[in-house]
């Protein structure tokens, strides 16, 4: 079947634009290694797609609790010492993974810096709520959380993000340490 | 009002990057065809000469070409009744005995003028398609053109697919089943007189998607 002649376009080309850039930034966090990322995301995508794409659309929670799912799996696969290694490489400002053009506005800039020193499970309830635009239930779906502890982490990551955006713009962050709450 | 809504409106500011064409042309190809199953149509483009233009003009044309089309249809319908008629009537005169016959003209006689008896005057016409039918009584009967026509043009319409679910193989590892709907349209196209017929027939394809057990 020659699609081309056909005037036809896969719908997956559509939906993978559409939701691309937010499953790759949700890759990147999920991952152990920045190069890993897409890998992550091509594994997730691919089986999501093979099993619900003939539908012609595919809910983005699906791909997400596949992303997170298969970055468990590949953690566990490798040996810890691997993994510390691959934690300190995985360390790259999460600017990499937003426009380049915020570059210049310093608040942006400072808002970004204030996001990496989230504690992780924080970052990826405000990465799914904000970029992802997933509700509070599919969050908690996604990341097999309740709801409540989910809605909370999103609270607590907002405050804290209020708090440092300011400590960031003056350029004298009181405490970079991640830390739980 | 929310007091972190200003914060919310400066976090969703921020676009991630897009992935790079070179990803996107590697789960193409991961994909393979899993990523064919499901398409939609793009809009038609007014310079795009496609093969699917006889199609769209057709289309266009809406009732008055289908009346066309069904009129050319019947015309040749008429044509092959009327063609099966009068070989029926030449091949059962009877070869019987003079009374019959003189019983017959007759008949005929007191009727009027005496016509050409039927299958006397039959003579083969080469370029015709029908036995005992001459190219030009063709052409009277079905008021379609019998020659001139160009060579047919052949195109496939998607038109659905259905998913029927998973199915272990024989191999043992299982595989979804996607069953694909297709309508081939031929169109006969006469430039001269502008008449066009369009046949459809419709046609299925079945792609076996393998699954992953994990």
């Amino acid at each position: 079947m020659n699609i081309d002649n056909m005037n036809n376009e896969p719908i997956w080309k559509s939906w993978f634009a559409r939701h691309g850039a937010k499953l790759l930034l949700f890759a990147r966090q999920q991952s152990r290694r920045p190069d890993e990322a897409e890998d992550l995301l091509q594994e997730a995508f691919v089986r999501i797609w093979r099993l619900y794409g003939h539908t012609g659309e595919v809910a983005p929670g699906l791909v997400y609790r596949a992303i997170r799912r298969i970055a468990i799996d590949w953690a566990r696969s490798i040996d810890r010492r691997k993994v510390r290694e691959d934690k300190v490489a995985l360390d790259s400002p999460l600017s990499f993974s937003f426009d380049r053009t915020l570059e210049q506005d310093e608040r942006k800039q400072a808002l970004l810096r204030a996001v990496e020193r989230l504690p992780a499970e924080q970052r990826e309830v405000l990465t799914l709520k904000i970029w992802a635009e997933l509700t509070f239930d599919e969050i908690a779906r996604t990341l097999d959380e309740s709801l409540n502890t989910v809605a909370s982490r999103y609270r607590y990551a907002l405050q804290k993000l209020k708090d440092w955006v300011p400590e960031e713009m003056q350029g004298k962050p009181e405490d970079s340490s991640p830390t739980a709450s | 009002m929310n007091e972190f809504e200003k914060l919310e409106a400066e976090l969703k500011e921020l676009r991630p990057l897009p992935p790079c064409d070179a990803f996107t042309a590697r789960l193409e190809e991961a994909l393979g065809d899993a990523g064919n199953v499901a398409m939609r149509c793009l809009p038609d483009q007014e310079d795009d000469a496609s093969p699917d233009d006889f199609i769209k003009s057709t289309e266009k044309k809406g009732f008055s070409s289908r009346l066309l089309i069904f009129a050319g249809l019947g015309s040749l319908g008429l044509a092959a009744v009327w063609a099966a008629i009068f070989y029926l009537s030449s091949s059962l005169v009877p070869n019987g005995s003079s009374e019959q016959n003189d019983s017959a003209n007759l008949l005929i006689a007191e009727s009027g003028p005496v016509p050409e008896a039927p299958g006397a005057g039959l003579r083969e016409d080469p370029d015709s398609p029908l036995h005992g039918i001459s190219l030009k009584e063709l052409q009277d009967v079905s008021v379609m053109p019998v020659s001139g026509w160009i060579d047919p043009q052949i195109n496939e319409r998607f038109l659905r697919r259905v998913d029927e679910g998973v199915f272990d193989r024989p191999g043992g590892l299982p595989a979804r089943r996607v069953r694909h709907y297709f309508m081939d349209e031929t169109l006969w196209s006469h430039p001269a007189s502008d008449l066009r017929i369009l046949s459809t027939t419709p046609r299925e394809e079945v792609i076996f998607i393998e699954l992953e057990t994990y």
